[in-house]
């Protein structure tokens, strides 16, 4: 115990200067003294060494983790004299501007104009939030595979600027849409033109990756669909996208508070891509059998009729699912309805579709998902937990990444080609949505019980609080891609790391000083 | 200093009491909420844009828990260095003591929820212990005060 008590009646350190004061009570005081100092120093240290920079390149963040492969080499370009990843930004290396698509004609351009500003929804509620030309959800974008997409995004009066990530779809490194990582945010009356082939078929999103918390929250993002070659792009009705998101509070699918009705005639097979754009997980179900055709924009193999179960979608996550007019898919509060169903709105079932064993058994070899995972060159460990701490000097319960507290947390270094390991690993109590951008990884194992159903790819991937997840995928992209939590408030909270290749950098800056801010 | 601690001690104990009222304040309305139609799931709890009577009871449940009353109980703990009775050190220090064991309850509560019996439990020790730690500190003075005796009294 940290008592006073010990210093009574003991003799004084030094004689009593004047004027003279009892030696005891100096003493207590000093004890005192060095006991305040004692519990308060390391706080104000770990305050202290939290103060963010106002200026940094995600490059130079963390500590280098080579997962078991080999270290970058001093030879490599921009990797000279590097001390711990300082210099990783510098000059030399490819940098992320250079990964891109070279400017050309499309065989899809739009425009999209961002606006902060009040508006009318499709179920005709009015909030406040953020438009991309006039509406949100923004204009849905469809394109046939192969096709090349050009998104020219205009910010017309949002303060802090926009971007937009193309969440899902595997594009070149300097069109990922992160402010301060592949882009500067785009200034109000400034423009950004965003190119990529559409090469995997699938339900996808875009949404702005600058204050994505806020400006997600509020409205800025939309569909992405690619249909398979030799198939239009039109839209069908048939084929419908369901964006599930709160408006301030009150959950909408596609803008629309209740039902969204979807014409169709008796026994007509739809596609319901259900896309998950908040920030928790949350479930669809149906009183009618349903399919799960495709989840995170891949297609299950073999998907069999689910009755009587929900699919769980992760914050971030697609799942098409299909229905058999008349049917009604419920999503929490709100529904699409497919023809004219008389069933009433059905419970929520307990049960919830393991896409872990779903679909036809497959193994996970290079000729059913195009690499080997039992040989790969690096293993990743990216374990979230949480304790208090400091981050930008703010008091909290924060995540951590591997132990550690951001921003000294880990920078996942591969070489392009390498077949890459992850263990994702939750304690800290929450569920996390983890976001790995750029790449799509295969679901080996969960809590060590090996995947068995169709080959499970996944963008976005629930781990919940206890659940370690096994999941592989090959670096075959190169680039400086974020790997976070898609819960938008979380990465603010310590819950990001990156992916770096080796001898990629570059030039943008995110902190305080900047106009970026990736969170 | 004394005075400070006996102010700390009972805002201490205000805080225990503060809490308890906020919570079951965010629980019934949650639970109104829902009764009226209202949906909640986990992208619901974390949009942070539901509006009920009481939603603030978390909030304030939360942000008190996690900061103001850590805050409060290291000041006090601090204070006690200086706060010369006997006891001080010690019931302060069971008090932020008992604090942290309280935080890290509502932590892991989220893990696993029955440690809640516990969290609600410790809320009440807690409040004891900042009651008697402000007690303590009003007690009167125990004569002769060690330091009022006159520098003429003073060993050398």
């Amino acid at each position: 115990m940290l008592g006073t008590d010990d210093a009574r009646g003991a003799p004084p350190l030094a004689p009593p200067p004047a004027p003279a004061r009892r030696g005891p009570g100096r003493r207590r005081t000093l004890v005192a003294v060095l006991a305040t100092i004692v519990v308060l120093a390391p706080i104000a240290w770990f305050w202290a060494t939290s103060l963010p920079a106002g200026d940094y390149s995600v490059a130079d963040m963390g500590y280098p983790d080579y997962g078991g492969g080999p270290a970058s080499t001093a030879g490599q370009p921009g990797m000279a004299g590097m001390a711990g990843m300082a210099g990783m930004s510098g000059a030399g290396g490819r940098s992320v501007d250079t990964l891109r698509l070279p400017d050309g004609p499309a065989d899809v351009d739009v425009t999209l104009v961002a606006r902060a500003q009040t508006v009318r929804l499709a179920g005709g509620r009015t909030v406040t939030g953020y438009t991309l030309n006039g509406v949100t959800p923004g204009p849905e974008i469809r394109a046939v595979q192969g096709q090349t997409v050009r998104v020219r995004l205009v910010d017309a009066d949002v303060p802090r600027g926009v971007t937009l990530h193309w969440h899902g779809v595997d594009v070149p490194a300097g069109d990922d849409g992160v402010a301060g990582v592949t882009q500067d945010a785009v200034p109000p009356g400034g423009q950004f033109v965003y190119r990529f082939r559409a090469d995997q078929v699938g339900s996808f999103w875009y949404h702005s990756h600058q204050v994505a918390d806020d400006q997600v929250r509020g409205g800025l993002f939309g569909a992405l669909v690619v249909v398979p070659r030799g198939t239009s792009a039109a839209p069908s009705p048939t084929d419908v996208s369901a964006l599930v998101h709160l408006y301030e509070g009150r959950r909408t699918v596609s803008g629309v508070d209740g039902d969204l009705a979807v014409r169709a005639a008796p026994g007509t097979a739809v596609r319901v891509r259900v896309t998950n754009t908040d920030s928790g997980p949350m479930r669809a179900w149906s009183a009618s059998p349903y399919r799960v055709l495709a989840v995170d924009g891949t297609d299950v193999r073999g998907p069999t009729p689910v009755v009587g179960a929900a699919t769980q979608v992760t914050a971030g996550g697609r799942a098409d699912l299909e229905v058999t007019a008349p049917a009604r898919i419920e999503l929490g509060g709100v529904a699409v309805v497919v023809g004219n169903p008389t069933t009433p709105p059905a419970p929520a079932p307990n049960a919830v579709v393991d896409l872990l064993t779903y679909g036809t058994p497959t193994p996970l070899d290079p000729t059913t998902i195009g690499f080997g995972p039992t040989t790969p060159a690096r293993v990743f460990d990216y374990a979230i937990g949480r304790r208090p701490g400091f981050i930008g000097g703010v008091p909290g319960l924060y995540w951590t990444i591997n132990g550690h507290l951001y921003p000294d947390v880990p920078m996942f270094v591969v070489r392009e080609g390498d077949v890459v390991r992850m263990r994702i690993s939750n304690t800290s109590g929450e569920v996390h949505p983890m976001h790995l951008h750029g790449h799509h990884a295969v679901v080996l194992a969960r809590n060590g019980v090996p995947a068995t159903g169709s080959p499970w790819w996944i963008d976005s991937l629930d781990v919940p609080d206890g659940t370690t997840f096994d999941v592989a995928f090959v670096a075959d992209n190169p680039g400086l891609w974020m790997d976070h939590c898609h819960n938008l408030a979380h990465p603010k909270q310590g819950l990001v790391a990156h992916l770096m290749y080796e001898g990629v950098t570059t030039p943008y800056r995110a902190g305080s000083d900047t106009p970026n801010d990736p969170e | 200093m004394r005075a400070i601690y006996r102010v700390l001690a009972y805002l201490l104990a205000l805080e225990v009491v503060v809490q308890a009222a906020a919570i079951a304040w965010a629980l019934f309305g949650l639970s109104t909420w829902i009764e009226n139609g209202g949906v909640l799931d986990k992208a619901g709890m974390e949009s942070d844009s539901l509006v009920f009577d009481g939603v603030a009871g978390f909030m304030i449940h939360g942000l008190n828990g996690q900061m103001i009353v850590p805050v409060v109980g290291l000041l006090l703990f601090v204070v006690s260095f200086f706060a010369r009775f006997p006891g001080a050190v010690a019931w302060a220090g069971a008090a932020f003591g008992t604090v942290i064991v309280q935080v890290a309850l509502g932590i892991f509560s989220h893990s696993v929820p029955a440690l809640g019996l516990l969290h609600g439990a410790v809320a009440l020790v807690l409040l004891v212990v900042a009651l008697v730690a402000a007690r303590k500190a009003s007690a009167p003075v125990a004569a002769p005060a060690d330091t009022s005796t006159g520098a003429h009294a003073a060993q050398v």
